[in-house]
Parts: structure tokens; sequence; C-alpha cells
């Protein structure tokens, strides 16, 4: 039974007609981003055809040094030639600096562009989908993905064209030098050419299999790390270390293996140009003797045979970068197009009186079509001003009960009125206005205090957020944290305690004065101290607002002004804590025994 | 720098493929030089036999058939290919050996750190971010590569290359080789600072990509709350912020990197026009000839590579170094200690007791165990129930010395643990963790991992008491099933039953399982129980647990609460005393009763 994980190997999708249609139409999406560089992309693709231009003139300028000035013997005219060359160097250097930097500014904002359009494509997305992808996916198209695409917008296609003119020029400057010595200096081109197409062949597969073999070493010391204690416990660090080593040898293999393909490329390379240059010593060397060429174009050869390899090599790189870019840029445009599935309404219709009136009618709502209902036929009414507690074992259906008020998930059926409307007729944004939201978790986001509590608001004034704070009697403990209310929160609000954190959100609820008070009570025991303070924080906040309230706390469900006792996605039992207390048999009295009752204090 | 002087007791161990490869690398370089020399060979001897006037050609495919210049350029074209050809051949030989071995130093290296992480206790991967341990055998390994690998063979070769170049260049002409240098020294320090600057706004560009992350992070991970508050616009405006900060620091990188490349051509472009100018002066005064020029104009062709490595090779031996002191202090860490094995294995015969045990986490306020004593029988079925956090997961983990009590101690049959050789100790425990960690193998290698070459018979009747071998046998492999990322996933149910198979393999006198049922239907978990059961006497049962049904046939439950055992006794004693347990009891069944409704 050995593992036979590693043999699995990614394989190779095949290139179609269809694939290459796909290709197009992504280069067309993307051209999107760049359109509007269109004109600095012109400017570049001017300055990029210069570049190639002036790159093989040197060498020709080099034959012209020898032929005319120094065998006639005319330093002054050598030195004046020189002054021109230095010019053209110059120029040819500054030209491919501004180039350079041109292009990777065009593709540094095409780059922001699409990263921001995937961040607001994200962020409007219905909730759900947050709940089925996971979150570091969303990250990784906003961020990595997308960096992928860097040398394809920076410069991929322009550099394409740079190279195949600087070819073009390269072949034009040797053929009017000398035409006999270009062909017999480009006969080796098919060698090279040869030799780069088995090259990249082998070392694509080789580089897929250390691909293979890093994410496997990778994973398996990942793994350890996060099981070394099941490998000590069952005393298996032998076998472990064994099965580490064979997996570090087969990562060293693959290593080696395509060690041996450059060791192998890069010298036939170099061998392949000393090849050239033999050529252009041999027969060129024979037209010189005939008086065919001078000794100005052996030498301008000579460089044109080491100036030409380059672009060549390049090109097949270049290709390979262009492939793996376009495979990222399918997986963003696959995410820009994903269908929103809580979206506003043509006309959004706006209540006549925004006093917080809501009814759930005869609402059931499932997760997946393909799932069981998690609500069944919901109807309750909340009027102005009263209090709901939720109260329910794990999975009644509570927190479904926000998602659907709060609009992230739609009802299936029936509907759910706001002030006399349904919400899906609302626009979310003034939907949304209606609530606070509370939750659980209370989690909180880096960046200051003040930021927290107003989340950037800017209508919401200073002394507001400090009233509200009194309220809840968070203003004491913000004021004693370094920096009061400019404090910085760290990772999440890790520095602060359970209680405070909530204290905060609570803060932010209370300035944002909503009509409705949608609150999740924290399940966990917040330390004694500030418990005291929560509940009455708590009593504030409700004070005068719509309320729903999925109950942990005792005082909640004996203040509420309604009970909804959920079990199993049904409402079960409606009343006053007083009035259900009494049914001996209901689902209330033995939630109460199991959630409640241990937080009455003896007096 | 001096750290990496420590790893040269690794390099020794290749210091034979080494010094071959530096030989091959010398060498090849020889062969290199040969080339340009040919060349210049050539052209010279050109213009003696054009320069003597009865030798007239028409054409070239005259020359080439001719028998002066004819041979002579036929025969130094050979020696240029055969030049070529051999520096190529030592070039393949000095990456065969150079590179690979430092791919073999590479892997040396990395089984080292593994095996020693293996060794280390597990406070040492509390205190530690399992990020940065990983780091360690990935990452700062494949820097320390380079140390021994390009950055060697880089010095090697610049080394000789230059030294060579320099030394033939002089020969040839010294005021020539001084304007041809001139602009080389310029080079190698541009390299070096622009490789530094690259190196430092990398590390500031992985900084606010990291930012950037983290922003991404908390956006899409409080989603609800930024919808219900209607903070998308505010949201949007700070990640476009961080967003556009990325690009300007990307932007700041690319004004290096725009510069790096043109500038290295400018100084290779001002070399050849010095080189010509000069020596075309040179030649009119006779000093120098025409193919000296073309011999010099490729020597700084190939001095371009070598002097521009330089800068490249320094930083590169920064980074190694950085990487190898962090290698080093891992490497520093004591691993876990124990006795000497006993000759013969220990086995549990009397007692495993607890006195006044009292743990307290590194860096905790309050202890986790206070002043546990218990006292169990082989063959005895002990229940540990308590609220979360109480302390029954950090009780059992003593028993395998995850961890070590600060105050009382452990003792198996009158022996403190502490005095048993380590692999011999958990030798003797089957251990099901909360987690239950199973490895991404075959179902059937997870199972046998309890115990050292484990039979299919004893992996099937294992799985068949675990309960689990019926759903092991309805996958399409079996046993070859592979699990995790790239095979299936388990539930949890099965997933805690596979573990449950995994300790049961090792035939332990000692059984610990940590919420191990949790995840398992009823009737699954009475039959496993049962099964146990069956096989016990053979072994003592720590059964940590929430459903408190399935404690009503253990012989004594201990109930912790806040660190300490509050109450213990049989299900029944304790329900009659009415107190913790009771109390946690009425409320399960509470539970089950609205599970039914």
């Amino acid at each position: 039974m050995t593992s036979t994980a590693s043999e699995k190997r990614s394989q190779k999708p095949e290139q179609s007609a269809a694939g290459k249609a796909v290709d197009t139409y992504l280069i067309r999406r993307l051209y999107f981003f760049l359109k509007p560089y269109k004109w600095h992309l012109g400017l570049a693709l001017v300055l990029t055809l210069l570049i190639a231009f002036l790159g093989p003139l040197r060498p020709y300028l080099t034959q012209v040094a020898v032929d005319d000035y120094i065998s006639r013997r005319d330093p002054a005219g050598l030195g004046r030639l020189m002054l021109l060359y230095l010019g053209i160097l110059m120029t040819e250097t500054l030209l491919l600096i501004a180039n350079t930097y041109l292009l990777r500014w065009i593709g540094q904002g095409a780059l922001l562009q699409m990263r921001n359009t995937v961040f607001e494509k994200i962020q409007d997305l219905h909730v759900q989908f947050f709940d089925r992808n996971p979150i570091g996916k969303l990250i990784t198209r906003t961020t990595s993905d997308i960096e992928a695409l860097s040398e394809l917008l920076s410069s991929g296609v322009i550099n394409i064209i740079g190279d195949l003119f600087r070819i073009f020029f390269i072949i034009a400057f040797m053929f009017s030098m000398s035409w006999e010595l270009s062909l017999a200096s480009l006969s080796v081109l098919p060698l090279l050419v040869y030799a780069t197409f088995w090259f990249k062949a082998r070392v694509r597969v080789a580089f897929l299999n250390v691909r293979d073999q890093i994410s496997r070493l990778h994973s398996f010391i990942q793994e350890h790390i996060g099981g070394i204690s099941i490998v000590q416990l069952f005393g298996r660090e032998a076998h472990e270390a064994r099965k580490f080593k064979s997996i570090n040898r087969d990562h060293t293999g693959a290593h080696i293996k395509t060690i041996f393909y450059f060791a192998l490329f890069w010298p036939a390379v170099e061998v392949i140009a000393s090849l050239a240059m033999a050529l252009v010593i041999w027969y060129g060397g024979a037209q010189a003797l005939s008086g065919q060429v001078t000794f100005g174009v052996l030498l301008a050869f000579i460089q044109y045979v080491r100036q030409f390899f380059l672009p060549i090599r390049d090109l097949s790189e270049k290709f390979n970068t262009l492939q793996s870019a376009l495979a990222s840029s399918e997986r963003i445009f696959g995410l820009i197009d994903t269908e929103n599935r809580v979206v506003d309404p043509q006309k959004p219709v706006y209540p006549r009186k925004k006093e917080g009136h809501v009814i759930f009618e005869e609402v059931s709502f499932r997760y997946n079509s393909n799932e069981n209902d998690v609500l069944k036929n919901i109807h309750f009414e909340m009027k102005p001003g009263e209090i709901v507690a939720v109260v329910g074992a794990t999975g009644a259906g509570k927190t479904t009960l926000i998602n659907l008020l709060t609009r992230f998930y739609d009802v299936n059926s029936g509907q759910i009125k706001l002030d006399g409307v349904d919400i899906r007729q609302m626009s979310q944004h003034y939907l949304r206005s209606y609530f606070g939201l509370v939750l659980q978790d209370n989690m909180l986001f880096s960046g200051s205090i003040m930021d927290n509590i107003t989340l950037g608001n800017d209508h919401i004034k200073r002394d507001e957020v400090h009233r509200a704070a009194e309220l809840v009697h968070a203003d004491r403990f913000i004021r004693k944290l370094p920096g009061g209310y400019m404090h910085r929160v760290t990772e999440r609000g890790a520095s602060l305690s359970m209680g405070q954190r909530q204290l905060i959100c609570f803060v932010r609820a209370l300035v944002y004065d909503p009509l409705i008070l949608i609150l999740d009570e924290a399940t966990s025991n917040v330390d004694p101290d500030t418990e005291y303070y929560v509940g009455r924080a708590l009593d504030t906040l409700m004070k005068g607002r719509t309320s729903l309230v999925i109950a942990h706390r005792l005082s909640t469900i004996q203040h509420a002004d309604k009970i909804l006792v959920m079990h199993k996605g049904r409402i079960r039992e409606t009343g006053t804590h007083r009035e259900l207390i009494r049914q001996k048999e209901g689902i209330y009295r033995r939630l109460y025994d199991l959630q409640y009752r241990d937080q009455v204090q003896p007096a | 720098m001096k750290e990496l002087l420590k790893l040269n007791h690794l390099f020794y161990r290749y210091k034979g493929t080494l010094a071959l490869g530096s030989l091959f690398l010398v060498l090849s370089n020889l062969f290199l030089i040969w080339i340009p020399v040919l060349i210049r060979q050539t052209m010279d001897r050109i213009e003696q036999i054009a320069g003597q006037r009865h030798l007239t050609f028409e054409r070239a495919g005259e020359v080439l058939f001719s028998a002066e210049a004819g041979t002579l350029l036929a025969l130094n074209t050979a020696y240029l290919v055969g030049a070529a050809l051999l520096y190529g051949v030592l070039l393949f030989g000095t990456r065969q050996t150079i590179i690979v071995a430092s791919r073999k130093i590479e892997y040396d290296l990395r089984n080292k750190i593994y095996n020693h992480l293996q060794k280390l206790p597990r406070s040492f991967f509390d205190r530690n971010k399992s990020g940065d341990i990983y780091t360690r055998a990935t990452e700062d390994v494949v820097r320390v590569r380079e140390y021994f690998g390009p950055a060697f063979m880089y010095t090697v070769n610049t080394i000789s290359r230059t030294t060579l170049i320099v030394a033939i260049m002089f020969m040839v002409n010294a005021r020539l080789t001084a304007w041809a240098l001139l602009p080389l020294p310029f080079l190698a320090v541009m390299a070096y600072w622009v490789s530094r600057y690259i190196n430092r706004r990398s590390a500031e560009i992985q900084q606010q990509y990291a930012l950037m992350a983290g922003k991404l992070q908390e956006t899409y991970g409080s989603i609800r709350l930024v919808k219900a508050y209607n903070r998308q616009e505010y949201e949007k405006e700070r990640f476009f912020r961080e967003s556009a900060r990325y690009r300007r620091k990307k932007l700041r990188l690319d004004v290096v990197e725009a510069l790096f490349h043109p500038m290295l051509l400018f100084l290779i472009g001002i070399s050849v026009v010095l080189v010509v100018w000069q020596g075309g002066v040179m030649v009119m005064e006779g000093a120098v000839t025409v193919g000296n020029i073309a011999e010099f104009v490729i020597y700084v062709n190939y001095l371009t590579w070598p002097v521009a490595s330089l800068g490249y090779t320094l930083n590169l031996l920064q980074r190694s170094a950085a990487s190898n002191s962090r290698i080093q202090k891992l490497l520093a860490v004591p691993p876990e200690t124990g006795a000497e094995p006993d000759t013969s294995p220990p086995r549990f015969e009397k007692e495993l007791v607890f006195e006044n045990v009292t743990f307290t986490y590194p860096g905790a306020a309050q202890p986790a165990l206070k002043n546990i004593s218990m006292r169990i029988r082989p063959g005895e079925r002990v229940g540990v129930v308590g609220r979360t956090g109480s302390g029954k997961t950090t009780l059992v983990q003593l028993i395998p010395r995850l961890y070590d009590p600060q105050e009382g101690c452990i003792r198996i049959d009158g022996k403190d643990i502490r005095d048993y050789n380590l692999s011999q100790l958990r030798a003797m425990i089957g251990f099901v963790p909360q987690d239950n960690f199973l490895f991404s193998d075959t179902i059937g290698e997870n199972i046998g991992f309890g115990k050292e070459d484990a039979t299919e018979e004893e992996i099937i009747k294992v799985a068949e008491k675990a309960e689990v071998l019926e759903n092991i046998l309805d996958f399409e492999k079996k046993f070859d099933t592979i699990l995790g990322e790239r095979g299936i996933t388990l539930s949890g149910g099965q997933k805690q039953r596979t573990s449950i198979a995994r300790a049961l393999i090792r035939k332990p006198s000692v059984l610990i399982l940590d919420d191990s049922l949790s995840a398992v239907d009823t009737r699954t978990e009475d039959a496993i129980i049962r099964h146990l059961d069956r096989d016990l006497g053979n072994y003592s049962m720590f059964l940590i647990c929430h459903r408190l049904s399935s404690l009503k046939h253990v012989d004594t439950i201990y109930v912790l609460d806040d660190a300490g055992i509050v109450e213990h006794g049989t299900h029944g004693e304790l329900l009659e005393r009415n107190g913790f347990y009771a109390n946690m009891y009425r409320k399960q069944q509470l539970e089950e009763e609205l599970e039914h409704i």
C-alpha cells in the first residue's frame, strides 16, 4: 500500500481551434483595460521600432569606422564617427529606458484598473457567493491572478513585435553589406531553431515535473508540521523521515534533470553562435582575400551574429509567458462574468413612511435547490418599536431570518414587507439604511476605534460618537486606551477583550441610529466586569427601536415584547416570556431550562 | 556572513565534485578565450596574405581551394570550431558538477532540518508560527543553496574569466586594455547597487502586497457587515488607496529595472566605442591590427556578464547568510529528551497514577490543570467530562508527554513517565486526538500508520472494530483511496473512525479517545464501544466525551471544571449526587427531547 498521490500529473490541455478562438476573445477583453492607454501604446510602438533599428545600426558604424577611416588613416574622421556612435548609443539607451518605463507604467495602470474592477465586482456580489467560495480564493483572484498578467500587459505583445523587427533590421543590415556572407552565417539558423525547440519541449516537461515535485515536497512539509504530534505520538519518526527522504530525493532529481537540459542548452547556444562566427571567418576571410568584403564588414558580422541570437532565444520565452497569462485572465474574466443574484429593481419603490414595520409573509427558504428548506412558512410581524426575541436550538434557522431581512439572500417563496413594501422592490442601499447590525463575532477592522465606529461615514460627528460611547459605557475604557479614540486596532481587534469589542460594535450601531436593530447576541460569556455594562448598553440600544434579537441572554427574553420559538425551520410557539413559560410541555420551557435558567443569579 | 562558514562541512562532502567543476570552469574559459584569439590570428594572416601582391583571387571559392590561404582558413576555422565545442562540453561539465552538487547539498540540508523538526517538543510548535517553520525548510534552504550553487559558480567564473581575459588583453596591448576596461568598474558597482535596491524594494512591495491581501481578507470576510451598514463605497475607497499605493511602489521598482538593462548596454557600448576609436588610432600608428579590434570587441562582450554578476553575487551571499542564520537557530533548538530505551519494551501492568499534577501552558496566566490526582488500573475504563476549556484535552496529552507538568508527576507502574524512553512510552499508548489529523495518503497507509509493517489483515481487522470497514469498502479503490487535497474528503465521522482504527492497530496498553465520537451517530458509537469493551482487559481507556449517555458503562467518570477535578464516580453515583454532572446530564436529555419534537 504505497502512496500513489504523486502519480497524478497535470495534463496538458489539448490546443484546438476552439482554444484559439478563446484566446482572441480573451485578448480582446484584456485590451479593454489597455484602451485608455492606446496613444501611449502607439508611442511605445514607435519607440520600440526606433530601438530595434538603432541597435543593429551600431555594428554598421564600426564597419564604416574600419573601412572608411582606419584603413584610410583618418583619425579626425574616426573621431567624428565615434562621436556619432556615442550619440546613437546614448539615444538608444535613453529611448530604451523611456520605453521600458513607459510600458511598465501602462501595464501597472491597466493592472490597477483591473484589480479595482475585480474588487468592486466581488464586493457587490450576493452574500451567498461568499459562502460558497473560500475567501482565500477570492483574494487570489484579486491579487496574484492579476499579478500574473503583469508581464503580458506591460511588455508582452510590444516586445514580441520589437524582437521581430530587430531580427528584420539585423538581416537587412547584413544583406546590405554582403548577401553571400549573410547566407553563410545564417546557415546555422536552422540548427539554433531546432535546438531551441528541442530544449523548450524537454524543459517544459521537466519544469512541470519540478513544479509537481515542489508542491509535493511543500505539502509534505506543511502537513507534517501540522501533524507532527501524530508522528511523534505514533513513534513513526524513522518511517516519516524515510518518506521525506524519498520525496526530497525526487525533488532533487527533478531539479537535476532540468539542470541537465540547461547545461546542454546554454553551451549549445554558445557553440552554435561560435559556429556562426567560424563561418564568418572562413567564408568571410575568403571573401576578404578575393576583395568582395572588407575587414570592416567582417567586424560588423562578428557582432551581428551575436546580436542575432538574443531575440530568437527570447521570442520563445515570451510566447510561454503569454500562454500562462491567458490562463489567469480566463479565471479573472470568469469571475467578472459571475451573475449577481441579489440585484436592485429597475424602478425602486420607497415606502410612504419610514417607521420600521416588518412583516414576514409565509416565507420559505433553502440555501441550495437540492437541499431541504431551512425556513418553512415563516409568518410574523414586528410593529415599530417592538422588541422581538428569537430563540431556538442551533440549526433552527435563527440566523437565516437575519440573512433574509437584510436581503443577503432572497426568499424562495413568500415575501418580506418593510413599511408596506416588498424588500425586493427597494434599492439595497435604502433597505439597509434601516438597519443596525450587531453580529456575534464582533469583528473589528484594522484602523482606529473611531474608524471602526463610524466606518468612515463623514456625516457622523465626533461628539456624536463620544455621546453614544458614553451611553453604552464604552467611553471610559476607550479613553484609557493608548491614543483613545484614535487607538489603532490590530489584527481584528485581538488586543481588546471580547466584551470591549462588543461594546464598540454597540456604539457603531448606536451612532448609525437605525430604525431597526438586528442583534445576534454573543453566546460565550464576556468577562464579568463588562457583562454588567453590556446588559445596560443593550437596554439603551433597543429603546425606541424595532429590534430583532437572536437571544442568548435571559434579560433579553424577559424584556421582549414577543418571543418567536423556532424549531427545525418553523415558528412553533409565540408569546411573551410569561405566557410561554407556563406551557410545561412546550419547547420554550425546555429551551429555557437548557439555555437560560442557569443565568438566574441568586439575589 | 560568518554564519555561512558554518555550512562548509556540507560543502566538504562534495569537495571533489566542486573542485572538478571549478577546474572545468577554468578550462572552459581558456577555450572560450581561444576563439577571439583565433579570429585575430586569422584576420592578421589574411591581411598579410592580402599584402602579398602576387596572390589575387577573383572569387571566394577560389580562395577556399587555394593551397596556402585555403589551408590556413580551413585550419583556423577547424580550430575555432574545436575550441567552441570544447568550451561547450566543459561548460556542460561545470553545470553538471557544481549546480548538481548544490542541489545535493540542498537535499542533505533539508533532510537534516526535517529530521531535527521531528525531534522537537510540542511546545516548540506552539511557540512558533507554523508558517515560519515551514519557511525554514523551504525558502530558506533554497536561499542557502544559492550560496553553494550560483554564487560559487559565478565567483569562480568571474575570477577565472576576468583574469584570463585581462592577462591576454595586456599581452596584446596595455594601452588599449586600459581603454577597454575603463567602464567595467562602473558596471560592477551599478550591478551591486541595483540588485541591492531591487531586493529592498521587493521586500517593500511584498509588504504592501500583504497589506492589500489583508484588506481584502477583512472586507470579504465581513461582507455582511459591510453591506448592512452600506459601506461598500468606503471599503472601495480604502482598497483603491492600497491598490494605488501598490502600483506606486511597483513603479518605483520599475524605474530601477528600466534603468538597469539599458545602462548595462550603454556601458558595454562605451567600451566598444573606446576600443574602436583608440584601437583605430593605434592601427593607424601601427601598434595594433584590425584583428585586435575585433578580438577586443569580443572580449568586452565576454566580460559583461561576469562583471555584472559580481554585484548580483554579493547580494546573493547576503541573502543566503540571513537565511542560513535562521536555519542555524532552528537547528540549535534542543530536541525532546527521554531515557535510554529498556532492553525489553515496558508494559503497563499495575497502575497509572497522576500525583498532584499541575500544568500551566507557557505564557498563560492560569494553570490549565491544578492538583490533579487519579489512579487507573489496567483494563479500567475512565470517562472525562467537563465544559470547553476545563482541561480535559490537556489532561490526556500529559500521558504521552506532549507536555510535561510543572508540578507533580505521572507514574506508570511506579516509574515516572519521564524516566521511560520516549518512544517506548508512546508505544504503549493509542491516542485518538480531537482534530483527527489524517495525512494526505491512502486510507490503508493512514490506518497502518499506527504500526510499523502493519499487515493487510490487521488493517482490515481494526477498521472493522472502528466501524469504518464498510465505508472503506464502498470506495472504489477500497483501502487505496487517497485522502485529502488530491483525493476524497472523508466526513467528520469517517475521519474519527479511521483515526480510532489507527490507534487500535497499535494494540495499546492505554487507549485515549479525545472527543473522538462526536461526529458518529449513536448507533455506530454504541457498536464501537461494544467492540472496544470486548477487547478490554487488554487496555485501559480514557474517554473524553460530550455525549454523556455514552459514559453509562465506564468504570469511573472524572468531572473537570476550572482546571480541577470536581466530582468522580460512576454514572449512577454521580447522578445520585445531583451535582455538576447530573445537571449536565439533564440538559443533554432536554436537548435530545427537543431533537425529537
